[in-house]
């Protein structure tokens, strides 16, 4: 990354677009990626195309356009890289795994507390006991509308100890 | 004048108890969910979508069409009363529905933009009524090379209504369509880019796609501001625009819904470009330009009649040619399909009951939102009041409860979640993401019409420019592309934010 940090230092820098730089090389990458996972199917031909060939040469389209942005980036002057925050994210994509892994394991009554709570402290403003309470309430809240009211396949708990499933 | 007795054979089936309360109901959640920051209509009809699962056909598409309407209406709500769009053409309405709110006036504004899309949203229906059986006849001499010249003519569009860079649109769509191949080759049904796993085998369902790009993204992009949003505490007023402001908004209406009308119609998606084009107009029309951006309640009347209009008559390809023109549509098309239907030029004559039951509910879905989300404001300017650090976990819960519910399989929350990092990624090196699901919405059939062409012309892509049809559609996609290119239309394009 050294080469995208030179940025300020008076000098001018190889790279004039870090975004374009950083975008079109992952581009480059992610394409040839599926251009290699495409590697096992026929592409067939133009008369009877195979299951291959549309996105094998989309694939390839989308690597172009990537070394392009990478030319680019080196010609034209565009915007710095932007700052990812990464608290939000985390606990958001934590939430989202924690519910994925729990609704059918225990289900809706566990899961959905699990998941908001630990989302709720992707916000720097976060209130624990203030969450807390909200987390409950629309727990009860999304039980009643999407199981009682619109019955939704959403499994509430299971508890197989007990032999608990509703 | 057969189209209006085939409207009000709609009505009938449309105002039976069962599909009233129906459309009530879509209606109601169309707009709780469609009112949270950040969330407009794609992700809101895709968290609610799978409720109409269980119902019959008719009633399924009944309640969607509440859904829908709600959820724009909801929309124009957020960026009225908090100016965050939930969508690119809600941008137009917090432009003066904003300030109108800020000076106090946020009833007359809310008031108005309800009565201009009721009044846009019942002329529009019966445009589609009118409309709807000539296209249909003009879809029966469409063949495969037809119809993938038009989709190209849309992605063309697409690109050309882009913000941003033209170049970066073009590779939103490159991969749209990739990510639509994902899945199984309708021809021949060998598996692709699986990765051998199994929750992956039936391709990345149009609703993941719409709550992870435009729901979940959108949360981290909001939680990078913190708790700067804050509904204003200023009175909201009386909900009733006055006699003045009613009449200087008449004209703004129509010309409006006029110009959604003929918007929404194009492939592609024309319907964006319909607030814009209405507020761009109001402004040159207007006896005094430097009102708008200062509360003009033209500049909240036109483009939301522009908006409704165009929201309505972009059925129109998808009830005529079977072709989605936008994400919200597509998420329509995996409505139907469930229920077993598959959109198209057919429908009306197999399925009329269906067809003018849902055309006349649309226009009770506009009923509804003035009947009931005119009084019951006052409910979602308090949903609003709720921080946002409290909000955001409603969003994901509702985004977990609306992914699940459609295949009862975990592993789509955690697709979810890996589009939302895209997505955010996305918006992190300034590529737009509406070109991209525009690009996935049309792959699929793009490519089986592309292969079923070159079937038919024995592998010759010379049958695009010998078909004049198809060749007239290609021709209007490059003129596009070249038109998109050139800087002149584009800064003047953009001109409409700048002030």
């Amino acid at each position: 990354m050294s080469l995208l940090n030179k940025g300020g230092e008076g000098l001018r820098p190889a790279i004039r677009s870090p975004q374009n730089f950083v975008a079109g090389a992952f581009l480059v990458l992610a394409a040839a990626f599926v251009v290699f996972m495409l590697s096992g199917l026929p592409q067939g031909t133009l008369r009877a195309m195979g299951p291959a060939m549309v996105p094998r040469w989309t694939a390839i389209g989308i690597g172009l356009g990537g070394a392009v942005l990478v030319v680019l980036s080196f010609l034209k002057e565009g915007e710095a890289l932007e700052r990812w925050q990464l608290r939000g994210p985390f606990f958001v994509l934590a939430s989202l795994i924690l519910f994925a892994v729990t609704i059918r394991s225990v289900g809706f009554l566990v899961a959905a507390p699990l998941a908001m709570f630990t989302a709720g402290f992707g916000s720097r403003e976060v209130r624990p006991i203030e969450l807390a309470i909200f987390t409950v309430a629309m727990t009860v809240f999304c039980a009643v509308v999407f199981r009682v009211v619109l019955n939704q396949p959403l499994p509430m708990l299971i508890l197989p100890a007990l032999s608990i499933q509703f | 004048m057969d189209f209006l007795q085939n409207l009000a054979h709609g009505v009938v089936v449309a105002v039976s108890p069962i599909n009233v309360l129906l459309c009530f109901a879509g209606c109601m959640l169309g707009t709780l969910i469609g009112v949270l920051p950040g969330i407009g209509p794609i992700a809101t009809i895709a968290i609610l979508l799978p409720m109409t699962f269980g119902l019959d056909p008719t009633a399924a598409l009944i309640m969607l069409a509440g859904i829908y309407y709600g959820a724009q209406y909801g929309g124009s709500t957020a960026s009225i009363l908090l100016n965050i769009p939930g969508e690119s053409s809600a941008v137009v309405t917090a432009l003066d529905g904003h300030e109108m709110a800020r000076q106090g006036r946020a009833g007359a504004a809310l008031g108005i933009s309800a009565i201009g899309s009721f009044i846009a949203g019942s002329i529009a229906t019966v445009v589609i009524a009118a409309l709807a059986s000539p296209l249909a006849s003009l879809a029966l001499v469409f063949g495969p090379a037809e119809y993938f010249a038009l989709m190209l003519t849309g992605l063309a569009f697409a690109v050309l209504l882009a913000r941003g860079s033209v170049f970066k649109a073009i590779i939103m769509i490159l991969i749209g369509v990739l990510l639509s191949t994902v899945g199984p080759d309708l021809t021949t049904g060998q598996l692709r880019l699986t990765f051998g796993a199994v929750w992956l085998a039936d391709g990345i369902e149009i609703a993941l796609l719409g709550m992870g790009l435009f729901g979940i993204a959108e949360v981290f992009r909001s939680l990078e501001h913190g708790e700067a949003r804050q509904v204003k505490k200023t009175q909201i007023g009386t909900l009733l625009p006055s006699r003045e402001e009613l009449r200087a908004s008449v004209k703004p209406i129509l010309r409006g819904t006029l110009l959604g009308s003929i918007l929404g119609i194009l492939p592609g998606n024309g319907a964006v470009l319909a607030p814009y084009a209405s507020y761009t107009l109001e402004k040159k029309l207007a006896r005094q330009p430097g009102r708008f951006g200062r509360g003009a309640i033209e500049g909240v009347a036109g483009p939301e009649s522009a908006n409704n209009a165009g929201a309505q008559t972009s059925f129109i390809p998808l009830l005529t040619l079977g072709i989605p023109p936008n994400a919200v549509m597509a998420l329509m098309v995996g409505a139907m399909t469930i229920h077993g239907i598959v959109p198209g030029p057919q429908i009306m004559t197999k399925m009329p009951d269906l067809f003018w039951g849902l055309i006349a509910s649309m226009w009770m879905g506009n009923l509804m939102l003035l009947v009931i989300n005119l009084p019951m404001v006052g409910l979602w300017v308090k949903l609003l009041n709720v921080p946002y650090r409290l909000m955001f976990v409603g969003i994901v819960i509702f985004c977990c409860i609306g992914v699940y519910s459609i295949n009862s399989e975990p592993a789509d929350i955690l697709i979810m979640a890996a589009l939302a990092v895209f997505g955010y990624a996305l918006s992190k090196f300034n590529f737009e993401p509406a070109p991209l699901t525009l690009g996935f919405v049309l792959g699929r059939m793009m490519e089986e019409n592309l292969r079923q062409a070159l079937m038919i012309s024995r592998g010759s892509f010379l049958t695009f420019v010998e078909r004049p049809v198809a060749a007239f559609f290609i021709l209007l996609a490059i003129v596009m592309l070249v038109v998109g290119i050139l800087p002149s239309i584009r800064r003047g394009r953009d001109e409409v934010f700048v002030d």
